[in-house]
């Protein structure tokens, strides 16, 4: 099954779960200084997720299912001039 | 062609003239508008040897096919000229509503040449235009002079003027609109001031026809949604709404991006602390104060209500903050943004002018100027009132220490000697911004090499890559990773890459914070076709913003642009930090990423475009 993560394709078995793709890409994250740094202060990475267009929440991470051709954009928090 | 009026409004003030000129549809769809439209009027009009002071200098005011189209975001205008701080091409994008109003008179741009005998300013009102005595308002700053102006033609119209740092040639003056938004780097303010020219006012009733009334419609809806969603589902100490870009301090400081003291140390705690966006909406009460149509509302309206800063007004920036706050060591939030608002009333740069009186703050501790030179002021690190009180004289360009300092640190140095060129952080003439090159070495490269508006970090904003996480997907920059900050294996594409989006960005006049919630190359050609018609793929745009970047470095090479100006760093960078996230780092490797970056562009080893790119991108005509 293919997935868009932020336009890039990505082949994942069907019945992969959004909260899989969140924890990858948190993952690859994990050492980002500003995630490290935001984890320390705050207890959170605020990075924000987006399917097909749409925010998820975070309580709707493990419910929702994902599907062939879905698009997922993750932003990271950011201001700056 | 749909978009745009395929009309401009040139003026020529020795003459005292103002007249239409009709530009064919090819210049659009070279140039598109905003920074490429500035170029092209210079390339056709201003010849070799031209300076910035000279009158035959252009400055070209413009908007592009997205103006007016009420998208958010899409309310930026730009204003290019020979720049005084390195006498080379350069613009500058300024927001609120003057781009949006002045294509509602009926033009695509105005185009200003030539010195008038005596002040001027210019009224432009549904096609008509005229020149009126600015006799008055020479010698007021620029919030005065907007008012004068709207005073004595309307509270309606939308006006661009300068302050006194423009009349007297301080070579970092700006130009502002509204008290809240000005076109900041490059000094183009000055080349105002050198032309006897104070001001603009606009005001127009005109709808510009686009190809897809219903398409632009629809993208805006759905972009406004997905910016506004985006900036809401952040906490509310990372809201755009909330700080503003002043909120990037707290962001920039793990990853050792922030400039201290002036550019020399990699921390500096009290200023972490007291310079925090939470301090930023407590102490200075800043409210949203947002640009026409724009749903993230970064520019905020702030007040301090007693004390020896009290005032309300323009809340500084990110850039602001962190030049005339962290890199002068002055950590008191009320004086920082005390001396930011009396910059921008003289119409100064905040970044140039961080830079600036960090460098005197430098060679009085280093004993190359002493209180004799300073009016009295001890110019020590952290000093607020020291702070506030060069600004003025800066401004004011005080006989001394202030008139040298109103010329930019490099000459400046250059007059004082000493060693001091080695504190003078600057490039071709024009002070580095707030992205330290230890951070990501990609930002060196950015400054050598950027042709649109000399050493700039918003003409090629590849710091984004990293203090952002701006990806350019459509463009092939997609998975990065934090180590290849201090790589240089992909930086000479990626660099060309983000040089091309500013110049599409800057002539399609589309705001570029938007990219921190979403905003992508696709949403922008969308748009640009939704008012167009041209049906251009983002590789199109692409080739858009490598006609204009070429063009650019055409201009340069004509203007006396030299292949050695792109090694002439600041030594600063060359010297580490001992500690931090950023400790141990220098750009090590420069020079060959330089040449490298030529490659990539199709430039050959003199860093001049070759006949094979001029070819390819049909530009046989402007060599």
């Amino acid at each position: 099954m293919k997935v868009k993560i932020n336009t890039k394709e990505r082949e994942f078995p069907p019945g992969t779960k959004f909260i899989q793709v969140v924890n990858i890409i948190r993952e690859a994250n994990k050492d980002d200084p500003v995630t490290r740094s935001l984890i320390e202060k705050t207890g959170g990475d605020h990075i924000t997720f987006i399917l097909n267009g749409r925010i998820v929440r975070p309580p709707e991470y493990d419910s929702i299912e994902l599907k062939e051709g879905d698009d997922i954009r993750w932003i990271h928090p950011y201001a700056g001039g | 062609m749909k978009g745009v009026w395929g009309k401009v409004l040139k003026v020529d003030l020795t003459n005292g003239t103002c007249k239409a000129e009709a530009l064919p549809d090819k210049v659009y769809e070279y140039f598109l508008g905003g920074a490429g439209m500035a170029a092209y009027y210079m390339w056709k009009e201003c010849p070799a040897g031209t300076t910035a002071f000279n009158p035959a200098n252009r400055l070209t005011f413009a908007g592009g096919p997205m103006t007016g189209m009420k998208q958010t975001g899409a309310a930026k205008w730009t204003a290019g000229a020979i720049s005084p701080a390195f006498n080379l091409n350069a613009d500058s994008a300024a927001t609120a509503s003057f781009g949006i109003e002045m294509k509602e008179t009926g033009y695509d741009a105005i185009v200003v040449h030539g010195r008038s005998e005596k002040p001027v300013y210019l009224v432009v009102e549904d096609g008509k235009a005229k020149l009126k005595s600015a006799r008055k308002m020479w010698g007021k700053n620029a919030y005065e002079t907007e008012d004068m102006i709207k005073d004595a033609e309307g509270g309606d119209f939308e006006v661009v003027t300068i302050g006194q740092a423009g009349e007297r040639l301080v070579r970092c003056a700006n130009i502002q609109t509204r008290k809240k938004s000005f076109l900041g780097r490059c000094g183009l303010g000055a080349v105002m001031g050198s032309k006897s020219f104070k001001g603009i006012a606009v005001r127009g009733s005109q709808n510009c026809s686009v190809h897809d009334p219903a398409e632009i419609n629809r993208l805006n809806k759905e972009i406004n949604r997905k910016v506004a969603e985006l900036d809401a589902a952040q906490p509310e100490f990372l809201q755009f709404k909330r700080l503003g870009t002043a909120g990037a301090t707290q962001l920039f400081a793990p990853q050792g991006n922030l400039p201290i003291k002036n550019y020399s140390l990699p921390n500096f705690p009290s200023g972490e602390k007291n310079l925090h966006g939470t301090e930023y909406v407590k102490k200075l009460n800043a409210k949203p104060w947002p640009c026409k149509y724009c749903v993230m509302q970064c520019h905020n309206l702030c007040e301090v209500k007693k004390g020896p800063y009290a005032y309300k007004g323009k809340g500084p920036e990110y850039e602001s903050f962190a030049m005339m706050g962290f890199n002068t060591m002055v950590d008191d939030i009320e004086a920082v943004a005390y001396a930011c608002e009396l910059a921008n009333q003289y119409s100064m740069d905040c970044i140039s002018l961080g830079v600036i009186i960090a460098f005197a703050m430098e060679c009085y501790e280093k004993g190359v100027i002493s209180q004799k030179d300073t009016y009295g002021l001890p110019l020590k690190w952290g000093n607020a009132e020291a702070l506030v009180e060069m600004t003025k004289k800066i401004g004011e360009r005080a006989e001394g220490l202030g008139y040298l300092l109103g010329e930019g640190c490099k000459i400046a140095a250059d007059n004082l000697g000493k060693g001091s060129d080695a504190w003078a952080v600057q490039m071709k003439g024009q002070e580095i911004a707030a992205h330290n090159w230890r951070a990501q070495y990609i930002s060196a490269l950015n400054y050598c090499t950027g042709v649109a508006a000399g050493p700039n970090h918003e003409r090629g904003n590849s710091q984004h890559i990293w203090v952002a996480h701006v990806r350019l997907p459509e463009w092939g920059i997609s998975e990065v990773k934090n180590e290849e900050r201090w790589s240089w294996e992909n930086a000479p594409d990626r660099n060309a890459k983000f040089h091309d989006y500013c110049n599409v960005i800057n002539s399609s006049c589309h705001c570029k914070f938007h990219e921190f919630r979403g905003y992508t190359l696709t949403d922008l050609v969308n748009s640009i076709n939704a008012c167009t018609g041209w049906g251009w793929s983002t590789d199109d745009l692409r080739k858009c913003g490598e006609r204009i970047t070429t063009l650019q470095k055409l201009l340069n090479m004509r203007y006396g642009w030299k292949k050695e100006h792109d090694f002439q760093y600041p030594k600063r960078f060359m010297e580490p930090v001992q500690e931090g996230p950023a400790a141990g780092k220098i750009p090590v490797g420069l020079d060959e990423a330089i040449i490298d970056y030529y490659k990539v562009r199709e430039w050959d080893e003199n860093g001049k475009p070759t006949p094979g790119l001029i070819k390819r991108l049909g530009m046989e005509e402007y060599t």
